[in-house]
């Protein structure tokens, strides 16, 4: 460093040596002024340019998605109807197939007992036609077996006109 | 040993000479490159270089950016937003000028070999003339004559308004004094205990280092006195920061009861 400035007057405090007063004065005014320029125009402008930038990106993206949020509950609500659409339209699909299903099996089994009962009705005609057939020839039957037991009891014999009269009045038919 | 002189260290010496220049009405004004002025652009240019290298647009901001932007929130929120304000804004640059100066002026004068800015009267001073006048201007500026009902009390008998008014008016035309006095004082007590506490460690150290005897006690006493020097040191710095927030933080109280003064104090 040079050598001292002149010193105040014995003792006392170097900072009330005036003469050092203007130098210090114009320079701290012309620093000051410069920085105070570099402040308002650049440093503060850019931290804040940047803090307002990070709040408008948080909030911008909190807004995405909150939007995202309730385009996805609307999808799934939109979902949801069609699927209880559906399920309504199959549950009806399946009790139409249902009720066919059960008229068609209902009018086969109507066509197969028509059936059977016919079968049944000529099979019943054949027994009754049988058994009048049957009965019909019980009488010659018996008749015969009359004759028969007469001729070998007595040896005589008789004629079926005889034994179809005593027949009558003991078995009318 | 040197002779004990706590005020050789506020001693503003030349560093680059220039020859002195004739201002009319001041005499020949020298405006060399002092130390004091040496650090007023150390100081300037370390802000800056801090500020070139932290003020990024980063989204996500890396260190320096963070330590900027907290800085930035510091000032904002507590200084002009929380004194002034919603009118506090334009005013943030000024007020962040202010305490980030002081606080590296401060702050450098507590470096070794440092030259403590802050302790010339001169510069406490032009601070807070210029704080003063800013304040002033900005008072004339949004009220224009309105400005004078800051000094009128309202709500008693006029008389009592009018007395009131003349102790307003001194205690504000004080403040710049009070401003540059509780700076100045600052750093210069600061300073000047620290060096007294100094030299008892190296002359009780001297005297205690002599032969055997009672002397030896001095080494004691020389122990003690680095113990002091270092708390106090540790006190300083916080001091640095504190009176640069102060000055910052009053600059804000000047300037809210002239910005806000239609809404009522």
């Amino acid at each position: 460093m040079a050598e001292p400035t002149p010193a105040a007057g014995g003792g006392g405090l170097p900072q009330f040596d005036l003469a050092q007063w203007p130098g210090q004065i114009f320079w701290m005014l012309v620093i000051f002024a410069v920085l105070y320029v570099l402040f308002s125009r650049v440093f503060v402008p850019r931290v804040a340019g940047a803090i307002d930038a990070r709040e408008d990106k948080i909030s911008g993206d909190i807004g995405d998605a909150k939007r995202m949020r309730d385009a996805a509950r609307a999808e799934l609500e939109a979902a949801a109807g069609e699927l209880a659409i559906a399920r309504a339209r199959a549950q009806k699909v399946a009790l139409d197939a249902q009720t066919e299903a059960k008229a068609a099996a209902a009018a086969r089994q109507a066509v197969e007992e028509a059936k059977l009962a016919e079968a049944l009705a000529v099979a019943e005609a054949r027994i009754a036609a049988a058994r009048a057939e049957a009965m019909s020839h019980v009488r010659t039957i018996a008749i015969e077996t009359a004759q028969a037991m007469i001729s070998r009891l007595t040896g005589a014999e008789a004629t079926s006109a005889e034994v179809e009269r005593v027949l009558d009045t003991a078995l009318p038919s | 040993m040197a002779a004990i002189e706590p005020m050789e260290q506020f001693l503003v010496r030349r560093f680059v000479d220039f020859p002195p220049i004739p201002v009319p009405g001041l005499g020949m004004v020298d405006l060399s490159i002092t130390n004091s002025v040496l650090f007023m652009m150390i100081a300037a240019t370390l802000i800056c270089l801090f500020f070139f290298a932290a003020a990024k647009r980063e989204l996500v901001p890396g260190r320096l950016q963070a330590v900027a932007e907290m800085l930035y929130g510091m000032v904002d929120n507590v200084l002009t937003g929380g004194i002034i304000g919603d009118r506090g804004r334009p005013f943030l640059p000024l007020v962040f000028t202010l305490f980030l100066l002081i606080a590296f002026l401060n702050l450098l004068g507590l470096t070794p070999g440092g030259f403590t800015v802050t302790s010339q009267l001169a510069v406490t001073a032009t601070l807070a003339v210029m704080t003063f006048l800013i304040v002033l201007a900005v008072g004339f500026a949004r009220n224009g004559l309105g400005f004078f009902k800051l000094f009128w009390p309202s709500g008693m008998h006029p008389a009592m308004s009018a007395f009131l008014m003349v102790i307003e008016m001194i205690s504000f035309l004080i403040r710049p004094f009070t401003l540059a006095l509780r700076l100045f004082g600052n750093m210069l007590g600061g300073h000047v205990v620290v060096y007294i506490f100094a030299t008892f460690v190296i002359g009780l150290g001297a005297f205690g280092l002599q032969g055997i005897g009672l002397n030896n006690l001095g080494l004691i006493g020389s122990g003690m006195s680095f113990m002091m020097v270092l708390a106090l040191t540790a006190l300083d710095f916080v001091i640095a920061i504190i009176q640069a927030f102060v000055w910052a933080a009053l600059t804000c109280v000047y300037l809210n009861e002239v910005v806000n003064l239609d809404h009522g104090h």
